[in-house]
């Protein structure tokens, strides 16, 4: 006989302000099945859960309902305190009388009815309910993390210092990623190569850390604990054991007009490259779509002048396949193709560039030497422009969120411009200040008032060359007048953006990203570094615009989840998983299809002397995540989900 | 010679080469326009054959009769291009393998029955490509136009009328080809999500589960309203169901064997983000 109880919960007025709780308690009582009906104020206070576990105990109940808000808030509160008490946590079920019912209705006395149908589907499920023990899953305590910018070498550092192993994966030939790329750095203006590279040769040295350069993720399976995933190591024509880094056949090359992207192509490199001098590792790799012998067979000038006989023209792409236990994702962001502009001239006069660019001229490892120059002829400018919100906060040409940086960078560069050129003149043309931030507010004052920048609050609606200026057009909106400034240097603050290849890359790791292609948090609040899937964790620029404190702060803070995992030998996963009839089970693989994690096998059925009689789905409980896509394709209802079966689930159907 | 003639001839060869062991085809019905499948295993009983344009069925279903092609031998079977795709959609659905059918294809034109070429399901590849281009221009049939042009509350209630004649015999199940599962969901009491008895709730779940279970794998060959007793035409619900998989996933059944189920399958590059 079942013995249910059932606790209804004010939960403060959430609920008890529409819901007559009374009324609600007074109808379970008389429920067949239910032996005991109490309401709380909060039961998922202390006293509250105690009183659920004395009822428990003193009832001997065979199932706890617990009328209140979402399971996703509590669910797991209260199964834990039935377990507490001696009663298996899945013979606890939440009735949500909140979300689905107390917040969305004004009728107290509707919802009062809708409360009592919700609570009665789920004591007749509860009546259902079967025992179900946890599945125990080991650990691969081996962390993958993904990109190789300033997120991703702290995560990776943070995971090998406390002894955990880390598989470091950067496509490009350096690690580094934007930060490696930047002059000085907000709030501090300290030089970006000097915190960053020291960085960059710890991640490379560390004994815990295995870094691959120059490769992708090509498949991700499994689930927490127990990743499978593929790697592609692209081919680099380089003996990365027999190259010493002497950097003769970079000297050599004599394919030398290759537009270079560290430097946003403001210096050219040869086909046999390293992205930049302080590389890690300091190894090149030949850019096959550039080699001359890879165009025309004919060349070897690097193998000529190479002294270990380390370029190998034969070399292929090579595939890894790693256990990975927990993954860290730092793919970082790219700025926006800011030629969508036509107003603002970009690509048009080569003297109008991106931040970025401006980040290469004003650094001294740049093609400049960090002489802030013009890249039509060299001059010094006498006049800079900047432009804000080139592309941020535009819904209808570019995005409509705030990139967060381009306040605080474009202060940053007129600082930098009236420190390299003490007597130009720099005009900011902005829509708001946001400089939010420890020190940042004192940062964008001191660029004005110690540094002379002139700040215009107003859009620019043209810009054209005249005269050799760069005439630059727009509204003072805070005198209401019309500015023209004429300019020797346009400086865009580009927009923020995913990697192009975002959204494509979150299907390959199974997460989920916004309608820009930014990786999606499992809470905004409460599990910001967390995705939906367990064990795959965001850091820096891929989840959102991140300046480098944020982006280092979320590293760290995934690093912390992933030690967490890392410190228990077993993981404990909800034995929420499908079960296949064999017997009904046609056969005809439509689950398995299905299943996003390819979790169904197929069975051989075999007769006493071993002839195979017919061939069945099976479940694989180890990598079944209980999704439930299977059981909604099966025709002829083959599949149950524990849990969720069609028995439970018809009775909760039943009892509305 | 007659198409007929021919096909008898050709069963007749098979036959007695031992290449198939059984050609599933046509013969006299009760009534003259009537015909009922026959299963010729012996070359002497060919003449049995009738091929005419009163050869409607879709004879593909008889191919899962437990056991028939469990020992890897041939079977020959009369198909128009309805049939072959419905072959391929088993095929498809890993429910046999084409290897084992020989097919002897027809097409039916008005009162012309004429030959079509190829003996295996993949050889008609192409014909089943342009039937599903002509398909897009088909114009609708007289009483789908009807019902279409209906506000949702009249369509609702010609369904209930016409499901309220149904007597759950299930022959439009045993019927369809496509209905091969080893328990259907009807005769599954545990829980009975469908209602057995032939009452207006029973019989809409009936017919519109039937018709969800078909989305994306009906070939139209009619089978189920030929077999409905209460004259019910079923397909025009499995049609609708048709048009809107085609028109949203550019899916037409039966392609070929190796076509995924539209429901079943992904891509990567769907520009929907409900796919994790
Ligand atoms: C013009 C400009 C100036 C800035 N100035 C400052 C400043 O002064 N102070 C400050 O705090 N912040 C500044 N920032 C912001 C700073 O650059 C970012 O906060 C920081 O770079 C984010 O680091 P990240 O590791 O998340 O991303 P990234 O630096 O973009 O690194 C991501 C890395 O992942 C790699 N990657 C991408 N996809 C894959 C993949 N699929 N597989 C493997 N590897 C992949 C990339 O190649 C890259 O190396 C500035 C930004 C810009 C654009
Ligand atoms: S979908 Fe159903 S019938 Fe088909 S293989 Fe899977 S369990 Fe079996
Ligand atoms: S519930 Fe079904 S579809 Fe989902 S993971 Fe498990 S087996 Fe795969
Ligand atoms: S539903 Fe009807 S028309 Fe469609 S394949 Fe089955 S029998 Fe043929
Ligand atoms: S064949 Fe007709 S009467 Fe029989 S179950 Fe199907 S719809 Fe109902």
């Amino acid at each position: 006989m079942a013995k249910i109880g059932v606790f209804v919960c004010h939960c403060g007025e959430n609920i008890a302000a529409k819901v007559d709780c009374t009324k609600l308690k007074a109808a379970m009582e008389s429920h067949p099945g239910v032996s005991i009906a109490t309401e709380y104020k909060y039961f998922c206070s202390d006293p509250g859960q105690e009183s659920i576990k004395k009822a428990i105990v003193e009832q001997g109940l065979t199932g706890v309902i617990v009328a209140a808000c979402s399971p996703r808030m509590h669910e797991a509160t209260f199964r834990k305190a039935c377990a507490a008490a001696g009663l298996n946590p899945y013979l606890c079920e939440i009735a949500n009388i909140r979300e689905q019912c107390s917040w969305v209705h004004s009728d107290g006395d509707e919802a009062t009815e809708k409360a009592i149908e919700i609570t009665r589907s789920l004591v007749e499920k509860v009546k259902r309910n079967n025992e179900l023990q946890p599945i125990l899953v080991p650990v691969t305590k081996r962390a993958l993390v993904i990109g190789g910018g300033i997120a991703g070498i702290q995560a990776a550092l943070d995971i090998a210092n406390a002894g955990g192993e880390v598989v470091l994966v950067e496509r490009e030939a350096s690690l580094g990623g934007h930060m490696a790329q930047l002059s000085e750095t907000f709030p501090t203006l300290d030089c970006s190569q000097c915190i960053m590279t020291p960085r960059m040769v710890e991640a490379a040295q560390h004994p815990n850390i295995r870094l691959l350069t120059y490769a992708e993720i090509e498949k991700v399976e499994g689930f927490i604990g127990n990743f499978h995933v593929r790697v592609k190591m692209k081919a680099r024509y380089v003996d990365m054991q027999a190259c010493t880094g002497c950097g003769d056949c970079i000297q050599k090359c004599p394919q030398k007009k290759i537009s270079g992207e560290f430097d946003c192509g403001l210096a050219n490199r040869p086909a046999i490259y390293t992205p930049f001098a302080q590389a890690v590792p300091n190894k090149p790799v030949i850019d096959s779509r550039h080699c001359t012998y890879f165009k025309n067979g004919k060349c070897k000038v690097c193998v000529k002048v190479c002294q270990t006989n380390a370029i190998n023209f034969d070399m292929q792409d090579e595939y890894l396949d790693l256990e990975i236990g927990a993954i860290v994702v730092a793919t970082g962001f790219q700025i926006q193709d800011t030629s969508l502009y036509g107003e603002y001239g970009y690509g048009r006069y080569p003297d109008v560039v991106t931040g970025l660019q401006f980040e290469r001229l004003a650094s001294a490892s740049g093609p400049t030497g960090g002489r802030i120059a013009r890249p039509s002829d060299g001059k010094e400018p006498e006049t800079v422009v900047f432009i804000q919100c080139a592309g941020s906060r535009d819904p209808s040409k570019g995005v409509s969120y705030c990139s967060k940086i381009c306040c605080m960078y474009t202060a940053k560069h007129a600082m930098l411009y009236a420190h390299k050129n003490h007597h130009g003149t720099s005009r900011v043309f902005y829509m708001d200040i946001r400089a939010a931030g420890k020190g940042y507010d004192e940062f964008t004052r001191r660029a004005i008032e110690e540094d002379g920048a002139g700040y215009i609050r107003g859009r620019v609606s043209k810009l054209w060359q005249e005269n050799g200026k760069l005439m630059v057009r727009g509204v003072d909106t805070l005198l209401g007048k019309p500015v023209e400034v004429p300019a020797d240097m346009v400086v865009l603050a580009t927009a923020m953006v995913p990697q192009p290849d975002a959204k494509e890359f979150a299907k390959t790791l199974g997460i989920g990203c916004d309608e820009y292609g930014f990786f999606n948090e499992a809470h905004m609040k409460l599990r910001p570094v967390e995705t939906a899937t367990a064990g795959i964790f965001l850091a820096g620029a891929c989840q959102s615009p991140k300046d480098i404190p944020d982006s280092v702060a979320q590293a760290s803070a995934a690093a912390s989840k992933v030690l967490a995992l890392f410190s228990r030998e077993k993981l404990e996963r909800e034995p929420i998983i499908a079960m296949n009839n064999e017997a009904t089970c046609s056969g005809c693989w439509g689950c398995v299809l299905a299943c996003p994690y390819n979790a169904i096998e197929k069975k051989d059925i075999t007769d006493r002397a071993g002839n195979l009689i017919r061939r069945v789905a099976s479940v694989n409980p180890g990598l079944c995540q209980g999704c439930g896509t299977c059981v909604t394709f099966c025709r002829s209802n083959s599949i149950d989900l524990a849990g969720f079966t069609e028995k439970q689930i018809f009775a909760a159907v039943m009892g509305l | 010679m007659s198409i007929q003639e021919h096909y008898r001839s050709r069963a007749k060869e098979l036959l007695s080469s031992g290449t198939v062991k059984m050609v599933i085809g046509y013969g006299t019905g009760s009534t003259p326009d009537r015909r009922r499948p026959v299963f010729i295993t012996s070359p002497d009983e060919t003449d049995r054959l009738v091929l005419d344009k009163a050869c409607r069925t879709n004879l593909s279903g008889y191919l899962l009769r437990e056991g028939l092609l469990s020992d890897q031998k041939q079977v020959a079977v009369f198909f128009n291009l309805d049939g072959v795709r419905s072959l391929n959609i088993l095929a498809a659905e890993s429910q046999l393998e084409t290897a084992q059918v020989l097919v002897l294809g027809f097409r039916i034109e008005g009162e012309e029955v004429t030959a079509l070429q190829g003996e295996r399901a993949a050889d008609f590849k192409s014909l089943i490509a342009a039937a599903k281009e002509q398909r897009k221009s088909q114009p609708p049939h007289e009483l789908q136009e009807k019902l279409e042009a209906m506000t949702p509350k009249e369509r609702f209630s010609f369904w209930e009328a016409e499901f309220s004649r149904c007597i759950k015999c299930y022959a439009c199940r045993q019927a369809c080809p496509m209905c091969w599962c080893r328990r259907c969901v009807v005769d599954n009491n545990q829980p009975q999500w469908v209602n057995t008895s032939s009452h207006t709730l029973g019989n809409l779940e009936w017919n519109l589960l039937r018709a969800f279970h078909l989305a994306g794998r009906c070939v139209e060959c009619g089978n189920c309203s030929r077999a409905c007793p209460a004259d019910i035409p079923l397909h025009l619900l499995n049609r609708r169901m048709s048009d809107e998989v085609q028109g949203s996933f550019d899916h037409y059944p039966g392609m070929d064997e190796a076509q995924e189920p539209v429901l079943a399958s992904f891509r990567k590059d769907d520009p929907e983000t409900f796919i994790l």
